[in-house]
């Protein structure tokens, strides 16, 4: 088990807050792939001649591109350059042998909006931004009123994509629906076309534009962020990549979340990090999907709010107190 | 446009005098450089808006997440509807062999070339990324409806020039001599675009064959062009887009708007060319019957498009009827529907409101509402997604256009009546020969 | 106004209910001890679990920054925690009880003593009381587990064997095992919990219905339950599982897929309503010229 936990337990910059943490901001969006090409090719700009022509010294001073200057051991330092067009391949062809699949318990939602704030830490959006979003659900006046915490649902029929005219969003192998923001022309027949509300649009610069200039863009991530393109959410497929579950999921401090493989039929908990059949927890619990008579064929599933440990307590806008 | 043509009427005397008519106002006037000056000032005003747009993003417009689509949607839609008049007048009722339309036919075809034109410039405008146009053919999806947009309104362009152009070589050949009064340069122009006519009988007979295949193609291509627009909102799920009838309703919608605005531009011709002798009230006359034809079609389609879902009253779709019935857009709802269609429809039975001034002043009222008709169709809709809009600011779920939007939408209509302008002023409005030969025609009649 | 009043009372009534149920901790559990003595190592692997585990509840220990929730998740450094005996700790931590999850089958009987001794750093006045290697559950050294699949019966076997004192091969009996299958995020738990039989065997049912790769093969895990056996598993890829091969979900041609993957017709559709017009824009253009040939020819005659 312990195993299972390391794997898990490496960093998790969803629920650092904003700023606070650089060094770890800095890698987390950069990937170490990144960032050993960065201090790679930093090295070569600050001085790597003169560091060269004294023997002797085997610590290095290299730039980082947070503007850190570091030391770096001689011999750790490799020439990496840094590779746009594989960033780019690899994001469009997706995992092989995998369907990512999310469950979203609404009995265990109580808004505490962690969700949220780890998607927007991790993607560079505003508190009004959203990749996912809590909304205040009521099916008819005498139901009772839940929380939902909505995704886009990367829809195995997205009918976003269809409409899509230069191929900038796309569908991958393992149903991740993602977006290039190298090729958004900006039409936002997107947004047009998504029944769920999903997507947004940069109508001015991204909140970190300046600061994540020059930065390789990766797709699987959505940064640098571009002003006139489109945005949504990946379902975190730079995580996937590594093994780990999606920021927002893992940041839930109420186990809402299970998030897993439809092809190993198996889920796992953000919270409690316990696995579970995929097939038993819908069939158990009677899960659902949104909307599901709009043929979109949604990748998110939900179970119902039912029995819920704790009171409906509808919050004060977040947003609307201070804007 | 008949399947030959008797070349007597280069001999008839009546050919100078129809040339001289229509082509004294062309060239280089006072009133043309006051005009294009007031013009130009205000486009540049515009284009200073764009500036802005393109510098700070489409954060300048009161676009937001959620009313993504506009003014400027709104505006292409716009576009694209007036321009297929052209496609109705010269093709559809030419073909069928109204005689009344031979006058008018240019003029229909000069909207259909400057709507056509500034569609695609609109379309840019409402872009995020404008610089990335290329892509569009570069990294083309054919499953788009955009991508078709693209393509048949590229090809209604094209043939809406050519048809344009062609039938007006007889004219350039019979002008280039006539037209001292203009500058050099448009002399010049008239001798090269005239491609060496001669009116030789295999002229007029690969000139006829051609025309004729443009008046086939052009139908079904307008069809296409306009179909494929109303589609980018059929193709969505959303209440108040999701309708199978958006294909018809925005054609005859379209032939509404074309029609008022070919009328507006002949009146507007009419009195400042003095053409009352070829633009008579007889043609007004005409041109009012065929837009309450168009009228009560698009009408029909209206109900339908309103009464189905409103007799069912589906939840989401409930929620779009009473906002437009009842709501926030009630009021120009109820204002486009009558004052766009029901009124000008009871006017114009009686032929009164048919006379040239009347038919004009009901033609502005029917173009500015068609304008406000495709703001209802594009912007109420999108205030009601499936899912609530919750956790943004207030303001993103009430659509106002800007100034920069609204300055940037004047410009492109600027530019059209900009274009419309120099066809008008710089070439003859009306076919010199078609009307020649028909005068001819009519003497020899008389004769026999 | 009383609808506010009415939920503001459920939420006291609530909070109430809760806490006035007191956590009782079984004896047995109370009094346990953790198998090693806590040092810098331990604490620091605890703290790492703790970060990915406990803090999106329980906040920073010693920081009061716990998630505003009903019932308030304690602060680890309070005295009210630190007043719970390590075993009441490890009792909890397993169990779960409400809003607290059990961390049985997601954080190793090991694991879950790491995380005490994390929590236990915020504390100067403890002194740990390490469990001694005597009675029942003392510590087995050297502990290998093998796994075998049994196909005939769709089950597992576990065995568990561990060198005696005098260096020979003995099975370990009654060690609680537990067996997992590997998924892509975490470690799917397969049956029940089993204990090992006097000849050091667990048998465990496997499900007939679990995705394998394309040849079934699921990655085995089997843990003992309780720490007293280190921290030994056996990892084994075995062909216990159904083949499954979905194929990738962009494989089918369709209006959202590449256009390399548009429907057949619309690329037919398409071209062919392209080539047709252009073909004839084309063709009017050269009757243009044609236009323009039979005047200059005119000209020269």
């Amino acid at each position: 088990m312990s195993h299972n936990s390391k794997k898990t337990g490496e960093d998790e910059p969803g629920r650092e807050q904003e700023n606070t943490n650089s060094r770890r901001d800095f890698f987390k969006n950069f990937g170490l792939f990144g960032a050993v090409a960065a201090v790679g090719s930093a090295a070569i700009y600050s001085g790597y001649n003169y560091e060269e022509s004294k023997p002797g010294h085997d610590m290095v001073k290299v730039l980082t591109s947070d503007n850190r200057i570091v030391e770096v051991p001689r011999d750790q330092i490799k020439d990496v350059k840094v590779d746009h067009d594989k960033l780019q391949k690899q994001g469009r062809e997706g995992l092989k042998g995998h369907r990512f699949v999310m469950v979203i318990d609404l009995a265990k939602c109580r808004n505490a909006r962690k969700c949220i704030s780890a998607c927007q830490g991790a993607h560079h959006l505003r508190p009004y931004e959203y990749h996912i979003n809590t909304l205040v659900m009521q099916e008819s006046e005498h139901t009772a009123p839940y929380f939902m915490p909505k995704p886009c649902q990367h829809c195995d029929n997205p009918p976003c994509v269809a409409v899509c005219p230069v191929d900038a969003t796309f569908k991958r192998q393992d149903g991740i629906v993602l977006i290039d923001n190298e090729r958004c022309i900006g039409c936002r027949f997107c947004i047009a076309a998504c029944p769920y509300s999903a997507r947004l649009f940069h109508w001015e610069e991204p909140l970190m534009a300046e600061s994540d200039k020059g930065k390789p863009y990766n797709i699987e991530l959505n940064i640098p962020q571009r002003k006139g393109t489109i945005t949504k959410c990946l379902f975190s497929s730079d995580r996937l990549r590594e093994g780990k579950l999606p920021y927002c999921v893992s940041a839930c401090p109420n186990g809402v979340y299970y998030f897993g493989d439809e092809n190993q039929d198996a889920v796992t908990n953000g919270t409690t990090k316990e696995t579970f059949r995929l097939s038993e927890l819908l069939r158990v619990n009677a899960g659902y999907q949104l909307m599901p008579e709009l043929g979109t064929k949604p990748r998110v599933y939900y179970l119902p709010p039912k029995n819920r440990l704790f009171d409906f307590k509808e919050e004060k806008d977040p947003v609307q107190e201070t804007t | 446009m008949a399947s030959e043509v008797n070349t007597d009427f280069l001999q008839n005397k009546k050919l100078d005098s129809i040339a001289a008519d229509i082509l004294k106002p062309v060239g280089i006037t006072q009133g043309f450089i006051v005009w294009m000056g007031f013009l130009g000032i205000g486009l540049l005003a515009c284009i200073y808006a764009y500036y802005i747009q393109f510098d700070n993003g489409l954060i300048v417009t009161g676009l937001r997440d959620y009313i993504s689509w506009g003014m400027y949607i709104a505006n292409f839609v716009f576009f694209v509807a007036t321009s297929l008049v052209g496609m109705l007048i010269s093709s559809v009722l030419g073909l069928i062999g109204f005689k009344w339309v031979k006058p008018i036919a240019r003029i229909a075809e000069i909207i259909a070339v400057a709507f056509a034109a500034i569609a695609g410039l609109v379309i840019v405008s409402d872009m995020g990324r404008p610089e990335r146009l290329p892509y569009v053919i570069m990294y083309g999806r054919i499953q788009s409806p955009i991508i078709w947009d693209v393509t048949v309104v590229t090809t209604y362009l094209v043939l809406s020039t050519l048809l344009y152009f062609l039938p007006l070589i007889p004219d350039l050949a019979i002008s280039k001599g006539r037209i001292d009064h203009a500058p050099k340069l448009l002399q010049q122009t008239y001798e090269v675009l005239s491609v060496k006519w001669s009116h030789t009988s295999q002229q007029y007979k690969i000139l006829l064959k051609a025309v004729r295949i443009l008046l086939i193609l052009i139908i079904p291509t307008a069809f296409a062009i306009h179909t494929v627009t109303s589609w980018l909102f059929a193709v969505t799920l959303r209440p108040g887009w999701d309708s199978s009838i958006f294909g018809p309703y925005f054609l005859t919608g379209a032939f509404v708007a074309g029609s008022a605005a070919v009328v507006i531009l002949m009146y507007i011709i009419r009195v400042n060319y003095k053409l009352d002798k070829y633009l008579t009230s007889y043609h007004f006359d005409m041109m009012g019957k065929l837009l309450v034809l168009v009228s009560i079609v698009y009408l029909y389609f209206n109900i339908n498009e309103y009464l189905v879902p409103g007799f069912k009253m589906k939840t989401a779709e409930a929620i779009h009827l009473k906002d437009l019935f009842v709501g926030e857009y009630a009021f120009m709802f109820w204002c486009v529907q009558l004052m766009g269609l029901v009124i000008p429809i009871i006017l114009m039975l009686f032929k009164f409101f048919r006379k040239p001034l009347s038919l004009f002043v009901i033609s502005i009222v029917v173009l500015v509402a068609a304008w406000f008709k495709r703001f209802i169709i594009v912007v109420p809709t999108q205030d009601h997604p499936f899912l609530p809009i919750q956790h943004v600011p207030k303001a993103w779920t009430l659509y106002q256009p800007t100034l920069v939007e609204s300055a940037i939408t004047l410009g492109t209509i600027l530019l059209a009546v900009i274009i419309i302008t120099v066809l008008v002023k710089f070439f003859p409005v009306i076919p010199i020969w078609e009307i020649a030969e028909e005068q001819n025609e009519a003497d020899h009649k008389i004769n026999e | 106004m009383i609808k506010r009043y009415f939920s503001l009372l459920l939420i006291v009534l609530i909070s109430l209910r809760v806490s006035a149920q007191v956590w009782v901790v079984p004896a047995e559990n109370e009094a346990k001890k953790s198998p090693f003595a806590f040092d810098d190592q331990s604490r620091k692997a605890g703290g790492d679990i703790y970060m990915t585990s406990c803090k999106s509840c329980h906040g920073e220990p010693g920081k009061n920054n716990s998630l505003p929730l009903v019932p308030p998740p304690p602060d680890m450094a309070s005295a009210k925690m630190q007043g719970n005996s390590d075993g009441a700790l490890q009792f909890k931590i397993t169990t779960g009880r409400g809003p607290m999850p059990s961390f049985k089958n997601t954080i190793s009987g090991t694991d879950v003593w790491k995380v005490i001794s994390f929590v236990r750093s915020f504390n100067d006045k403890y002194v740990q009381e390490v469990a001694t290697n005597a009675g029942p559950g003392a510590a087995v050294q050297n502990v290998k587990i093998s796994i075998t699949w049994l196909k005939e019966q769709s089950q597992v076997q576990a065995t568990l064997t561990a060198p005696s004192k005098d260096k020979v091969i003995m099975p370990v009996a009654g060690a609680e095992v537990k067996l997992f299958a590997k998924r892509y995020f975490g470690n799917l738990l397969i049956d029940e919990p089993r204990n090992t039989d006097a000849s050091g065997k667990a048998i465990f049912n496997f499900p007939k219905d679990l995705p394998g790769d394309s040849t079934g093969l699921v990655q085995l895990v089997v843990v003992p339950s309780s720490e007293a056996y280190g921290e030994t598993k056996a990892d084994t890829t075995l062909a216990a599982g159904v083949p499954t091969y979905l194929p990738p979900l962009n494989e089918k041609r369709a209006m959202w897929n590449v256009v390399q993957k548009a429907p057949i017709w619309l690329l037919l559709s398409y071209t062919l309503a392209v080539l047709g017009a252009w073909g004839f824009i084309i063709y009017v253009m050269l009757q243009i010229r044609a236009i323009y040939k039979a005047g200059s020819r005119k000209e020269n005659d």
